[in-house]
């Protein structure tokens, strides 16, 4: 049983926005920084999608060779309005995923990751070419979904009845985000968010963490898009049945709270509806399924008292990786960095290192996974 | 992401065409973390010193070809917008904009999140109008530039 250590570049999407770091200094940067070497891309981000040429693929393993790093996963997408004229079926989509496991496999990568909403019939209709290509299909479990719901227990049941290692979960540790990060936080008092509103989530935080957030829950009911849905609830009043109850609810402890808040100051508390309230206990358990880890963070710093030792003080990530090694995980824990963007508003001096930030994650998730 | 970055700041022009000036252009980047296949680029809400400039008089070039409406644009299913590439809106616009400083108001709409959205029929029926942050999943608000028309660009 070995932790190994990677990066998914999508921590660098900024300095590749900026053009500070192309994809070659990316993987030099992973292949510099000591006891890592996993490399995990997005396609649509990485590369010249959907064929990025033959000659990008010898360049690719030429950089894999020279910086001593290995293709771990390939992450991709579904967007299912790219025909305009109507929604992709099921059909149409495992087609796409086909493709992208093709090309995979191409690039040596052994994982392709989908997308937390990703029907399980679409992986289903994927998995001859996945077994084909001897491409293991992760499916992403994304706060606010929680391991316990039916989309991780579908997979899990189905490995288990097959015997087929083909799909596995992509556990992102953003499931053990038991607080909103300071980076929001700052992001949203910036764009004129009450104090009120900030001490208001983080009460809120406390009350899911003790368990008696139940009546905020949708990590059982759906995935993603959880942000976009809830600031339409709060301009409209329209939201998703299943996630109605839990928006009221919020709503509802935002206005005891806060006095007349405004539509920012609910979208800081409905923060506490993208927790997951997963159980460590879960991830020790399903250990055997994980394909590799999205080891999401969002700002590090340093730990009280602990010059020089860093962690995400919002993230509980050493639980998660405790339950890992515990659960005898053979595989990829890959720093997957998203606090840049709540920098975003600010001057381009003012941006944060994507490259410290790794560098600083790498370092905590060493002394974890040494621990 | 990106919402004060995506338009470059020394990108704004008038286009001259057989000595005519018929509109003006920015360059924009995909104000997300990864590119997208073109078709799925539904347009922007503009407005240039308090004048909004709709879709109809809005063109996108990208991919060394012209400029192409978002009519044209819908249909190039097949075709990616790379998330390192720049394109160019253009838009036309008898006589362009005068010389000098200019506030741009502007929000990108591309019809793509994260798989099927309870949206996604009444889209196909009718894309939502840019300015709404329906279709702008990583930079719902309307962002403001503040440019200096740099010149003129001959088509």
């Amino acid at each position: 049983m070995t932790l190994r250590r990677g990066v998914s570049l999508y921590s660098f999407q900024q300095s590749q926005f900026f053009k500070d770091l192309m994809l070659d200094d990316q993987i030099a940067e992973v292949g510099g920084i000591v006891g890592c070497n996993g490399i995990e891309i997005i396609d649509e981000m990485s590369l010249r999608y959907p064929d990025p040429g033959e000659a990008f693929v010898r360049h690719w393993f030429a950089m894999m060779d020279r910086h001593g790093t290995v293709p771990v996963a390939m992450d991709v997408g579904m967007d299912v309005l790219q025909f305009r004229d109507h929604v992709m079926t099921h059909e149409e989509c495992a087609e796409r995923l086909r493709q992208d496991i093709r090309l995979a496999k191409r690039l040596g990568f052994g994982i392709v990751r989908v997308l937390s909403v990703t029907p399980f019939e679409v992986m289903k209709m994927a998995e001859a070419e996945a077994e084909r290509c001897d491409v293991r299909l992760g499916k992403e479990v994304h706060q606010p979904m929680a391991l316990e719901g039916p989309q991780v227990t579908e997979i899990v049941e189905y490995a288990e009845r097959s015997g087929s290692r083909t799909f596995g979960i992509v556990p992102d540790l953003g499931i053990y985000q038991f607080r909103p990060s300071e980076a929001l936080l700052k992001w949203f008092r910036r764009k004129g968010a009450s104090d009120e509103a900030c001490t208001a989530v983080g009460l809120l935080s406390e009350v899911i963490r003790a368990g008696n957030g139940a009546d905020f829950d949708v990590s059982l009911h759906t995935a993603g898009n959880i942000r976009s849905d809830f600031r339409r609830f709060i301009t409209s009043g329209e939201a998703p049945e299943t996630c109605a109850t839990a928006f009221r609810a919020v709503r509802a402890f935002a206005e005891a709270e806060i006095d007349r808040p405004t539509e920012l100051d609910f979208l800081v508390v409905g923060e506490a509806l993208t927790f997951s309230r997963t159980s460590p206990e879960t991830l020790r358990q399903m250990a055997g399924h994980v394909t590799h880890v999205h080891a999401k963070f969002y700002e590090m710093s340093e730990m009280p008292e602990q010059s020089g030792v860093y962690e995400d003080a919002s993230i509980d990530t050493a639980a998660a990786v405790g339950a890992l090694k515990a659960g005898g995980f053979d595989g990829w824990l890959n720093s997957e960095y998203e606090g840049q963007r709540y920098y975003q508003d600010r001057t381009r001096a003012d941006l944060m290192s994507e490259v410290d930030q790794v560098r600083k994650h790498q370092s905590m998730l060493q002394r974890l996974i040494e621990a | 992401m990106f919402d004060r970055f995506f338009v470059r700041e020394d990108s704004l022009h008038n286009t001259v065409e057989d000595g005519v000036i018929t509109g003006f252009t920015l360059a924009v980047r995909n104000a997300n973390y990864r590119g997208v296949y073109l078709s799925l680029h539904n347009g922007y809400f503009l407005e240039v010193d308090g004048v909004a400039y709709e879709r109809e008089v809005q063109r996108f070039a990208i991919n060394g070809q012209g400029p192409r409406s978002f009519a044209e644009i819908a249909g190039a299913v097949n075709e990616h917008w790379a998330y390192d590439d720049e394109g160019v809106l253009h838009v036309l616009k008898p006589g362009g904009l005068a010389p000098g400083a200019h506030t741009v108001r502007i929000q990108q709409s591309v019809l793509a999140a994260y798989g099927y959205r309870p949206t996604d029929a009444a889209w196909v029926k009718e894309p939502p109008v840019p300015g709404s942050g329906a279709g702008s999943d990583k930079a719902p608000e309307i962002s403001v530039f503040h440019l200096t028309l740099m010149g003129e660009d001959i088509a």
